[in-house]
């Protein structure tokens, strides 16, 4: 929104002008920059209908909402909704595997793509580096459902791993890797590293290609080596991206969807596998329960702010980068 | 920096000006909306009281200039062909109707999705709303359809003469919500399709044994899958049930209840005497059942993967012809069953036996429930619900009827000394290739518009109206089929099962049509008992045989923990006021 003086002379405006005259240069400043004003109009108007109108609906958390009435109709209840929802045993089993899932695929999703992508700038040859990052990121086109279906059936007591399991003589016994409660969050992350990593890597890539050439040189005159020119030039180089991407996913710690938990879930693992998303489903919207569902979403907002201005905060003080 | 803090608030002032012009043209436009909708209903009630007068003489002569409606079905409906198929292009002739139809994908039940409809206030013209009908009431969706009926439906009248009273609401609400369209009235049974379910190659290879209870059925299993444990190369699988979302309650959960002699009741077992409902888990008898199956998983014989796999696995496992055994009704493997059929494995498709937990019990699976199914409703968002009336009372006509179960005349049926018959390439088509059969010809796909009689009523030329009826069952089968029921001296499988005859009509209909009320404890209670025995039952199934007591129990404990005596008590209190209105009757 911070638009940029599209024509010098703009900011060369005394500020001693009397009221009149700073209207004036207000709205002539408008008629001069219409065109600027016009173009960032449709977003202004996008961002406002899509992100800020939606908002209204908070007002349905504080009522006990009845889809036929109006809004005067509708009867307050106050902190009701958020009340029972801060006294139900299952939202809390919710909450943990929710943060724990978006937590490891939060860790896993870092240091898998820079790992990659470090590696990757090292290999000299052109094509084998060309190759290896499409095939890598095909992976994150593939839709969840044939994902699952992928893992369920490779993690089958047939699948491929078992037979490499009792091949290799590591188990005895096929094991049943969906069956196992525990393992769920692994086989989830695991999941997620496969698909997105590749993808996740083409960002650091970029940031890399970046990097001043002369600095390597530079290096390997005062004699660094490979790992010495990784650690001191290439993660140097590309802190800046890293950070702003964590800040940024930070903020999206509690709304990790639900279609991998739900494809790759099953009545077994339930108490292992259910997201906040898939509570405010259940719980709100199939049940007809709507202040229910959003006194939930309303909650993920506004502790994903938090958790946003938090991490943003932490990092301007300790590691002076931030994204606001 | 002055100069940016001018800068700025101009930016802002310009940011709320658009935000207040837009937050006035959404007003507006709510305002537009409003009138115009008052004015369709307006211009739809001069037009409705005006051809009210007109349809007195006949209801024949009704608009037929082209009009769409659009309809959303809470049954996946695969073989939906934008009614290009014969039968489609028939009724769009007769009727000038066009059903621009949605249905809900796979298993869904429509639940999520008219959830979402009564949030936005966006229905179709049309629905079949199954079990999610009580949402879109209490939404003020749908059109009470008390008079339409009455003014423009003698059909739908006539046929629904006697049950009346079946189709209201509730004892408090009692317009007529929907029409119920997902069963036959005065439905006989003349087939079986449910009980538990063994493959043909089994029986016959066995010399056709004796299958009552549940010890008989694990024998026959044990005794085949010993003799051959391999089906073309693959392990055969002795018994395979589906453990996948709401599926489970087929294959898993109500045959808990159907195994120990109690009727269909949804979730719960009502005493017949007291009316006192209670969820059907807590029956000791049925905790025998579970135990039976925790003993069938720990032999070995229930395959493993049942509670990890999903709906599609479930179902190619069946089409492969390697599993032996199932517990399940027939619509729920039939496009399995259906693959089989076509890959000419007739010896790999399906029996099936009233089996139960031991021969105190009775199977109660063809006990008649009256008429009570879900049915189709017309919402607000019809135009023209008069329109909309008139179609369905047409496909409720003996000329609707015949053509929604027969087909067309001359192509996929002839009238031979005034007998309908159909023909054998048309019969084998049905048979063998269904789900092509069904999107060419469109028979078997409109059954869910309009409430029809059932199976063995005859209309006025002496022909039954649908396609079942004895001589065309047993038609239908395979010669494998015939063969297997040769064996067991019987012609259909129906004659293996305890006949509707000796059981009592149910007072209270099927209760997993009773709609229940959306606000309140009762949905919360009810989606957490739910997802308790979602997760407990496989625990139960899957539990060393020694802990199998312990784990039945918690169990029990935890669905009361979840405050299930306070559910089953709302819900008794329901099925009483429900007898009251079906039966007149004064329950206390």
């Amino acid at each position: 929104m911070d638009s940029q003086p599209a024509f010098p002379s703009t900011g060369r405006v005394s500020a001693t002008g009397a009221s009149a005259r700073k209207k004036n240069r207000f709205w002539s400043d408008i008629l001069r920059q219409k065109y600027l004003y016009l173009m960032s109009l449709p977003f202004v108007i996008w961002l406002f209908i899509f992100n800020y109108v939606p908002i209204w609906g908070w007002t349905m958390a504080f009522q006990n909402y009845k889809p036929a009435k109006s809004f005067s109709e509708q009867k307050w209840v106050g902190f009701d909704q958020f009340k029972t929802l801060f006294h139900d045993d299952q939202f809390y089993r919710v909450l943990r595997n929710t943060l724990a899932m978006s937590g490891l695929s939060l860790v896993a999703g870092f240091i898998f793509p820079i790992l990659f992508a470090v590696l990757l700038n090292e290999v000299k040859s052109m094509p084998f580096k060309r190759i290896t990052q499409t095939i890598s990121y095909l992976p994150h086109f593939v839709s969840w459902v044939v994902v699952a279906g992928i893992v369920t059936s490779m993690l089958s007591l047939d699948g491929v791993v078992n037979h490499l399991l009792t091949w290799l003589h590591i188990s005895d016994e096929p094991i049943q890797f969906m069956a196992k409660p525990h393992w769920f969050w692994g086989i989830v992350t695991g999941s997620d590293i496969w698909k997105e990593t590749g993808w996740n890597a083409i960002i650091y890539l970029a940031a890399i290609t970046g990097i001043d050439k002369e600095l390597y040189e530079a290096a390997r005159v005062d004699g660094a080596g490979r790992f010495r020119q990784i650690w001191n030039i290439t993660l140097p180089g590309i802190r800046s991206t890293i950070m702003v991407l964590f800040i940024m996913s930070i903020g999206h710690l509690l709304s990790i969807g639900y279609e991998k938990q739900m494809l790759l879930g099953n009545n077994l693992v339930s108490d292992y596998s259910q997201v906040l998303d898939l509570y405010a489903l259940n719980y709100g919207i199939k049940i007809a329960h709507f202040s229910y569902g959003t006194a939930i979403s309303m909650f993920n907002s506004v502790v994903s702010v938090i958790l946003l201005f938090a991490a943003n905060g932490l990092f301007k003080k300790f590691a002076k980068e931030s994204i606001m | 920096m002055k100069w940016n803090s001018t800068k700025s608030l101009s930016s802002l002032s310009l940011l709320t000006l658009s935000g207040a012009l837009l937050l006035s043209g959404c007003g507006q436009n709510n305002n537009g909306d409003s009138a115009s909708n008052s004015g369709s209903s307006a211009s739809a009630s001069p037009s409705g009281s005006g051809s009210a007068s007109a349809s007195s003489d006949a209801g024949a002569q009704m608009d037929t200039t082209p009009i769409t409606f659009s309809f959303f079905g809470a049954d996946a409906s695969p073989n939906w062909n934008n009614m290009q198929d014969d039968v489609g292009k028939a009724i769009t002739a007769k009727t000038g109707v066009t059903i621009n139809a949605e249905y809900d994908v796979a298993s869904g039940g429509g639940q999520s999705k008219i959830a979402l409809m009564a949030a936005s206030g966006q229905y179709p013209d049309i629905i079949f709303a199954k079990g999610e009908l009580g949402k879109l009431v209490d939404a003020g969706a749908i059109i009470d359809l008390t008079d339409l009926i009455d003014k423009y439906a003698p059909h739908i009248k006539a046929m629904m003469k006697d049950n009346m009273n079946r189709l209201k609401y509730s004892n408090d609400d009692q317009s007529i919500y929907a029409i119920p369209t997902n069963g036959g009235v005065n439905n006989q049974y003349f087939d079986a399709t449910g009980g538990f379910e063994v493959q043909l190659r089994v029986l016959k290879e066995l010399g056709y044994p004796q299958i009552k209870t549940v010890q008989d059925y694990e024998n026959v299993l044990k005794e085949y899958v010993a003799k051959h444990p391999t089906t073309d190369g693959q392990p055969t699988i002795p018994l395979l049930l589906n453990g996948d979302g709401w599926k489970r309650m087929i294959t898993i959960t109500n045959p808990g209840f159907i195994a120990t002699g109690a009727p269909d009741d949804g979730e719960y077992y009502v005493d017949p005497t007291t009316y006192k409902a209670e969820l059907h888990y807590k029956r000791p008898e049925e905790k025998d059942y579970f135990k039976w199956l925790n003993h069938m998983y720990n032999e070995g014989l229930l395959d493993k993967d049942t509670f990890v796999e999903k709906d599609d696995q479930y179902q190619a496992k069946i089409a492969s012809g390697r599993v032996l055994g199932l517990i399940s009704q027939e619509w729920e493997y039939g496009n399995a069953e259906n693959s089989l059929k076509s890959a000419g494995k007739n010896d790999e498709t399906y029996g099936h036996f009233p089996v139960t937990l031991n021969d105190q019990y009775q199977d109660h699976e063809l006990q008649s429930v009256g008429v009570d199914f879900s049915g189709i409703s017309i919402t607000t968002a019809c135009k023209d619900p008069v329109r909309a009336i008139q179609f369905l009372d047409w496909l409720a006509s003996d000329e609707g009827q015949v053509l929604v179960n027969w087909g067309v005349e001359g192509k996929q049926y002839n009238i031979v000394n005034g007998q309908r018959v159909i023909p054998a390439d048309v019969q084998n088509a049905k048979v063998n290739d269904n789900s092509n059969f069904a999107k060419t010809t469109g028979v078997g796909l409109y059954t869910t518009f309009a409430p029809h009689y059932g199976d063995g009523v005859k209309d006025s030329t002496g022909n039954y109206y649908t396609t079942n009826f004895p001589d065309q069952i047993v038609a239908s089968y395979s010669d494998a089929e015939k063969e297997a029921l040769k064996g067991y001296n019987a012609t259909t499988w129906k004659d293996l099962f305890p006949s509707e005859k000796d059981l009592p009509v149910k007072e209270w209909g099927a209760l997993y049509n009773m709609q229940v009320p959306t606000d309140g404890d009762y949905a919360v209670i009810y989606q957490k008992t739910q997802e308790i025995v979602d997760k407990s039952i496989p625990k139960v199934i899957l539990a060393k045989p020694e802990d199998f007591d312990k784990t039945y129990d918690q169990f029990i404990s935890d669905l009361n923990k979840a405050g299930a005596e306070k559910m089953e008590a709302t819900y008794t209190d329901l099925v009483k006021s429900r007898v009251k209105l079906f039966t007149g009757k004064d329950v206390q």
